[in-house]
C-alpha cells in the first residue's frame, strides 16, 4: 500500500467513521464497514440510511478505481445495477472517472459516487423510479453515453469518436469525428477535450473495444454501415490492441 | 457560506501536510544522507584529526520543507547537509576543504555518477525520482570557525570564478534558536501528531516512539510552509523571481512573530498582521512602538535595510533590499498584503466554487482540491451520519 493511499484511507475513515476495517488482499486494500449517510439532492427528498459496504482499492489506484460491494444483502437481484460478481455499477466507466477526477480521492469517490448510488437505490426502492435516470446495460450503455454527451444520434458516430480519441487523443485541428465537416475545436472540441482528459490508456482502449463490439454486431446484421475511412481507421487501431 | 475558523485551520493543516515532505520520503532522505555521511567519515583527509560530522541545515532541519514548484510543475526537494571537517580554519584553505570532500565523493562509483559539476558552495548529489519525487542532496563542506559568535559557528566555502573564500554561517545555532521559538507549541502537539503519523504510515513507523521529532509540525512550521508555497506560486516567473522573499527571511520573521497560537489560522493571521505592521517602512514612515522596539525589520538612515540573523547580528539577511529602488522590500510588503487577502480574508467568501478557485491558485490546485471537502461539507458529528448534498450524480449502469 502506498503512503498516499494510507493517508487517503485515514482521511476517508476520519469522515466515515464506520468504515473501520482495513485489510490487505493480494494487490488490493479492502476497506469495509458501515456507511451511514444523510443525503439530499436538488428538488428531491432527504434520505437517511446506512449500508454495509466493502471498497476494494487496487494498488494501481487512482489509475484504476475501487470496486464496491454492498455486503449487508440489502440490494437484491430486483435492482439491476450490479454485476454478477456483486460489485455495484456506479456508472459507465468513463463517466465514473470523470466524476472521480473532480475530487480524486477515496473520500471524493465515496461521497460523489457511492453515496449518490445508494441514495438512488433507496429512492428507486421507495418510488419505483430512478432519481438520476439510469444507463443502458453493457456496451450499449457505454455507447449511449458518448452519444448523449456529444448530442449525437447515429451510433456509427460514437464509433468515430472513440476511434478519434483512441488514435490521437485530442487534436483540435482535425476534422470533427461527428462528421460536421468542421474542425474539432470549432465543433465538439470542449466535450472531446473532457473525454480525452478523463481517459487513460486502459479506459480509452476498453471503450473502443466496447463500442466497436456493439457496432460490429449491428454492422453484421446490416443495421449499420461504416464509411471507408472509418473502416481503415478501425483496422489501424486493431493492430494496436 | 462563510468559513468556520476551526474547519479552515484543519484545512490549512492538511494542505500544508500535502506540500510537506512525506514521512516515507523523509526517512528515505535521512537514510541516504547518513550513508553519504558514513562514506565521508570513513575517508582519510590530510591534516584531519578527529571526527567529521554531517548534519542537515535549512528547511529540512527546521521542519519547514515545501515541495518546490518550478514553472508550475512540482520539482525535487532540496536537502542541505553540512559536512563539517575536523580542521582549523586558519590551518587550511577553503579550496582544499572543498576539494577534499569532492574527491572523497568521487571515490565512490555511485556518488560519482550522481554528482553534479562543482557548485558555488556545495557538492550536489542528484537522487533520481522514485514514485515521482526526487531530491538533491547539497553537501556543504565546512570547518568550525573558532572566531564565530557562538561555539557552533562554522565557516563554509565560497567559490566565485576560480577564487575560493570563506563565509560565516551557523546552522546549528540557528536551528537551536528556531527550536526555542517553537518549543511551547512542539510540546503541546507532539504526542497527538506522532500518533497520527504512526497510524497513517504503520509500515514506516512500528510504534510512536519511532516517529522522529523532525516530522512533528507546529502551527509555526505549518504557517511557514504555507507562506513559502504562496511565495513560490506568486513569484513563479522570470521577471519577479529575483525579488521573491527568501526563505530565511520568511522563517526568521515568522519565528520571531509567532505568538504560540495553537491553531493554524490564528498562527498565520498573527504573523501576517504583525508583518503588515511593518509596511509603513517602505514609505519611510515610523511603525508602531512595540514593533519598532523589536527591531526585526529596520530601515537605516543610509536607506539600507536590516533583518539580522538571530544568532549572528553581523549577518544581514536584507542586505540587498535597497537595490533597484527597494525592489525586494516592495515585493516583500506587497506579498504580505497578498497573504492577508489570499489566505485570511478568504474566510469571508461565500461561494464554494470561488473558494476552491482562489485557494487553488495561491496554494496549488492539487493540494487544495484534495482537502476541499473539509471546508465545504459540514463536519460529521458523533452519532449523526455525514450529510451529503448530491449534485451531478452518475446514472447507474451494468456491465453485461
Amino acid at each position: 500500500m502506498t503512503e498516499d493511499l494510507q493517508r487517503q484511507i485515514a482521511v476517508l475513515t476520519a469522515f466515515h467513521k464506520g468504515l473501520a476495517n482495513i485489510a490487505r488482499h493480494d494487490a488490493d486494500t479492502v476497506v469495509s464497514g458501515t456507511l451511514p449517510f444523510e443525503a439530499s439532492a436538488d428538488g428531491l427528498e432527504t434520505i437517511t440510511e446506512s449500508f454495509e459496504i466493502e471498497l476494494t482499492v487496487p494498488d494501481a489506484f487512482p489509475e484504476s478505481l475501487p470496486r464496491v460491494r454492498e455486503t449487508g444483502g440489502r440490494i437484491g437481484n430486483d435492482y439491476e445495477h450490479h454485476n454478477a460478481s456483486g460489485t455495484l455499477c456506479l456508472a459507465v466507466p468513463v463517466e465514473q472517472r470523470r466524476i472521480f477526477l473532480e475530487n480524486p480521492t477515496l473520500l471524493g469517490f465515496v461521497n460523489r459516487l457511492v453515496i449518490p448510488y445508494l441514495y438512488g437505490y433507496c429512492f428507486w426502492k421507495k418510488h419505483g423510479r430512478h432519481p438520476f435516470d439510469e444507463a443502458a446495460h453493457g456496451y450499449e450503455g457505454i455507447l449511449r453515453h458518448y452519444l448523449d454527451t456529444l448530442g449525437l444520434a447515429d451510433e456509427a458516430k460514437a464509433l468515430a469518436v472513440i476511434c478519434y480519441l483512441f488514435e490521437h487523443g485530442y487534436r483540435g485541428h482535425h476534422d470533427c469525428p461527428c462528421g460536421s465537416g468542421l474542425r474539432v475545436r470549432a465543433c465538439h472540441g470542449p466535450a472531446l477535450m473532457i473525454l480525452h482528459r478523463t481517459h487513460n490508456q486502459q479506459t480509452v482502449r476498453s471503450d473502443f473495444v466496447a463500442i466497436f463490439e456493439h457496432c460490429f454486431a449491428k454492422f453484421q446484421d446490416g443495421q449499420l454501415s461504416f464509411p471507408t475511412p472509418l473502416r481503415l481507421q478501425i483496422l489501424r487501431l486493431f493492430n494496436r490492441l | 457560506m462563510t468559513i468556520d475558523i476551526r474547519k479552515y485551520s484543519a484545512f490549512l493543516e492538511q494542505v500544508a501536510g500535502e506540500i510537506d515532505i512525506q514521512p516515507g520520503k523523509y526517512q528515505d532522505a535521512v537514510n541516504r544522507y547518513r550513508a553519504v555521511g558514513r562514506w565521508l567519515e570513513e575517508g582519510s583527509y590530510p591534516g584531519c584529526t578527529g571526527k567529521l560530522s554531517i548534519y542537515p541545515q535549512g528547511s529540512f532541519r527546521l521542519g519547514t520543507v515545501v515541495r518546490p514548484i518550478r514553472d508550475g510543475i512540482e520539482a525535487c526537494y532540496d536537502i542541505d547537509l553540512v559536512c563539517e571537517m575536523p580542521l582549523r580554519k586558519d590551518r587550511t584553505t577553503a579550496q582544499s576543504v572543498k576539494s577534499m570532500v569532492g574527491d572523497r565523493l568521487r571515490e565512490n562509483a555511485t556518488y560519482k555518477r550522481l554528482l553534479d559539476p562543482e557548485g558555488r558552495r556545495c557538492w550536489t548529489l542528484e537522487y533520481a525520482e522514485q514514485d515521482g519525487v526526487g531530491f538533491h542532496l547539497d553537501v556543504l563542506p565546512a570547518v568550525l570557525d573558532g572566531s564565530g559568535l557562538l561555539s557552533t559557528a562554522i565557516a563554509i566555502t565560497n567559490k566565485v570564478g576560480s577564487a575560493y573564500s570563506w563565509s560565516a554561517s551557523d546552522p546549528r545555532g540557528y536551528g537551536a534558536w528556531f527550536d526555542s521559538r517553537n518549543k511551547f507549541a512542539f510540546d503541546r502537539v507532539q504526542l497527538e501528531q506522532k500518533q497520527k503519523l504512526q497510524r497513517g504510515a504503520p509500515l514506516v513507523f512500528a510504534s510512536i516512539d519511532t516517529v522522529p521529532d523532525q516530522l512533528v509540525r507546529t502551527p509555526l512550521q505549518r504557517a511557514i510552509q504555507l507562506m513559502k508555497r504562496h511565495r513560490d506560486l506568486r513569484f513563479d516567473y522570470q521577471e519577479r523571481i529575483e525579488y521573491a522573499p527568501i526563505s530565511i527571511i520568511i522563517t526568521t520573521l515568522a519565528a520571531h512573530l509567532y505568538g504560540n497560537e495553537l491553531d493554524e489560522y490564528s498562527a498565520l493571521s498573527g504573523i501576517v498582521r504583525k508583518l503588515q505592521g511593518h509596511a509603513a517602512l517602505v514609505e519611510n514612515r515610523a511603525i508602531e512602538g512595540c514593533l519598532a522596539t523589536l527591531g526585526l525589520i529596520q530601515r537605516r538612515p543610509d536607506g539600507k535595510w536590516y533583518i539580522g540573523n538571530p544568532v549572528n547580528p553581523a549577518e544581514n539577511f536584507a542586505d540587498r533590499w535597497h537595490e533597484d529602488n527597494h525592489a525586494r522590500a516592495r515585493a516583500f510588503f506587497a506579498w504580505v498584503v497578498a497573504l492577508q487577502k489570499d489566505l485570511l480574508n478568504i474566510l469571508e467568501e461565500t461561494n464554494p466554487r470561488l473558494v476552491e478557485e482562489h485557494l487553488g491558485r495561491v496554494l496549488g490546485t492539487a493540494a487544495v482540491t484534495r482537502h476541499l471537502d473539509i471546508l465545504v461539507l459540514p463536519a460529521p458529528m458523533i452519532d449523526t451520519p455525514p450529510r451529503i448534498h448530491i449534485t451531478g450524480a452518475a446514472k447507474p449502469w451494468r456491465e453485461g
